[in-house]
């Protein structure tokens, strides 16, 4: 699993996967000032009222930091979809098998890379974003004390926490799209699909149901770091969501396992 | 590809099955995809040391059988053995194999040092490895170079160079002089050869009946999925050719005729000659009988047929 890790990582220099990272870090980036500059701007409105609330409180920073919390879920599931697909859809997968034949250590090497690369850009995206909310603060003569205090940095950490259990979950769900649609093009699209039609429609109608849904789940998670009323908290409570969100990653590994081991490959 | 000195010279095929083992043996083995039968039955051995030739039309399951044995797909029925380890696991004889399937599949936007390198990681084998294969296949002043900007010659020599990584025992090339100009081809034979020279088996998958011819010791055709063929190139050259009779008298050409007509061949004349579509060892009985039936002043000349005719023969389900 290693070696497949270490090979992984070299493919990591690609520029379609460096340039997903880099529109993480951007986009996050420019949401989190966009809304720092609409609260200090003085607009109002129902849906800033929760975020001008938090907003001078240790949760502050990661309150509008956490706006872009969905793009960079769509990212990371985008980024994971297609670069496992991608493996069939350029035919690679049969030189990468022929060198190693063990499929389930090939996969595991493969999502080690994937994820960690995932969570360095998270990484890079909560700090940069971070210091950019910091120095605009201080430019603009806004009180950044609550944010840097020692709750402040709590906040931060299990709000770090808790957005990497989102990703890797959702990297785990990008997984099996992958292995089972076996093509960038229709892992993109099914990804993309799932995340607006069963997880968006759905759940406008059918809320009670809804908060099982995979990417829901996840989303509870980093949601319960920050004021109830910015959210989404978990309704079925913190130590359940957490609970469920586990089983789900499990039975999205253990689908992937089965299929990929049995798979013909005819890329 | 660096060519040897002697390239020029036709070089005798190496004695088939030099240590008696076999590198790829195949029972009964099948593949099928719905109701489509792409490998069906298939009965081959491939004796270790040699270049056995893969042949048959498209669509005849060459492919299929190559990613069955690289453990790709997983067979319908049948069982198979490649250097002495069992289909069923990949993993105990994969590290000895190096494979190009199909047109050779890179990561377009890394070079192909980097390309190889992903591999060599993967397969446990040392970075120096990389740079003497790009040197090998003459790919090194490229290796720069994103694999999207190489032309189809240089990605087909890249593929062979990935084959190449693991010092494998055994290779498993699938068209591998596709796109390659006729230096290039002749550069491949030249490597394949001292290839061969070096112990190894390779087991060659081409559409080139006239490079098989030139290389291989071994045949296997194949036609819907089923083996037309299976064992030394050489038996199957000599099965069936042409005897050429040449006589100074008509009669005794007549007498020739009768004697080959009579065992069910096919006499054409041919400007006072006669050309015998048969198996080449028929000549010796021809010419037994000729002389018990008083045509003692008669030639007999045997031309072999090419690889080419006997494909098409066995195709049209001659089997003589």
């Amino acid at each position: 699993m290693i070696r497949a890790f270490r090979s992984e990582l070299l493919k990591l220099r690609r520029w379609s996967v460096l340039a997903g990272g880099a529109v993480m870090i951007a986009a996050t980036a420019f949401i989190a000032y966009l809304t720092f500059h609409q609260i200090t701007s003085g607009a109002t409105g129902p849906e800033l009222t929760p975020l001008i609330q938090a907003f001078p409180t240790p949760q502050g920073l990661i309150t509008v930091v956490g706006q872009a919390r969905s793009l960079i879920i769509v990212i990371a599931l985008i980024m994971v979809t297609s670069n496992i697909a991608a493996e069939w859809s350029q035919g690679t997968l049969r030189n990468l098998l022929v060198r190693e034949p063990g499929r389930l250590r090939l996969l595991a090497g493969k999502m080690l890379a994937l994820v960690l690369f995932v969570v360095i850009s998270l990484a890079l995206t909560l700090a940069i974003s971070a210091a950019l909310l910091l120095v605009a603060a201080q430019a603009q003569g806004s009180s950044t004390a609550a944010w840097t205090s020692s709750e402040g940095m709590r906040a931060l950490l299990a709000f770090f926490g808790n957005e990497v259990l989102c990703l890797l979950g959702i990297s785990l769900l990008g997984m099996l799209i992958a292995v089972l649609t076996r093509s960038v093009g229709a892992a993109v699209g099914v990804a993309l699909a799932y995340v607006l039609v069963p997880e968006g429609v759905i759940a406008m109608v059918w809320q009670e149901g809804s908060k099982w849904f995979p990417v829901r789940v996840f989303n509870f998670l980093p949601g319960s770091t920050v004021p109830p009323a910015v959210g989404p908290p978990p309704p079925q409570g913190y130590p359940t969501a957490l609970l469920v969100a586990l089983l789900w990653m499990a039975s999205f590994v253990v689908v992937s396992a089965v299929v990929f081991q049995r798979q013909d490959v005819n890329a | 590809m660096t060519p040897s000195p002697d390239i020029s010279q036709p070089e005798q095929a190496a004695p088939v099955s030099p240590s008696g083992t076999l590198a790829i043996e195949t029972q009964s083995l099948s593949k099928h995809f719905g109701r489509r039968k792409a490998v069906d039955g298939l009965t081959i051995s491939i004796p270790a040391g040699t270049i056995a030739g893969f042949v048959g039309p498209n669509g005849a399951g060459k492919t299929t059988t190559i990613r069955l044995l690289l453990g790709l797909l997983r067979p319908t029925e049948g069982s198979a053995t490649i250097l002495g380890q069992p289909l069923t696991h990949p993993e105990r004889y994969l590290p000895r194999v190096g494979a190009l399937v199909e047109a050779p599949a890179f990561y377009p936007s890394l070079s192909g040092r980097t390309n190889l390198e992903v591999l060599a990681h993967l397969g446990g084998h040392p970075r120096s490895r990389v740079g003497q294969l790009l040197e090998l296949v003459e790919l090194s002043d490229r290796a720069k170079d994103p694999v999207r900007k190489y032309s189809q010659g240089m990605k087909q020599r890249l593929g062979v160079a990935m084959a190449l990584l693991p010092d494998p025992d055994l290779l498993i090339l699938d068209e591998p002089a596709n796109g390659l100009d006729p230096l290039g081809i002749i550069q491949m034979r030249d490597l394949l050869r001292r290839l061969r020279e070096q112990g190894k088996t390779i087991f060659l998958s081409s559409h080139l009946l006239g490079e098989l011819e030139q290389v291989t010791d071994w045949l296997v055709m194949l036609n819907l999925g089923k083996a037309l063929f299976s064992g030394p190139a050489r038996e199957l050259l000599d099965r069936r050719g042409e005897l050429v009779v040449e006589a100074e008298e008509a009669t005794q050409l007549d007498l020739v005729t009768r004697i080959a007509t009579e065992a069910g061949y096919t006499v054409t004349p041919d400007n006072g000659s006669l050309r015998i579509a048969c198996p080449l060892d028929f000549a010796s009985e021809l010419n037994r009988q000729a002389r018990e039936a008083g045509a003692t002043r008669i030639a007999i000349q045997a031309q072999e047929a090419s690889l080419e005719e006997r494909f098409l023969a066995l195709l049209k389900g001659d089997h003589a």
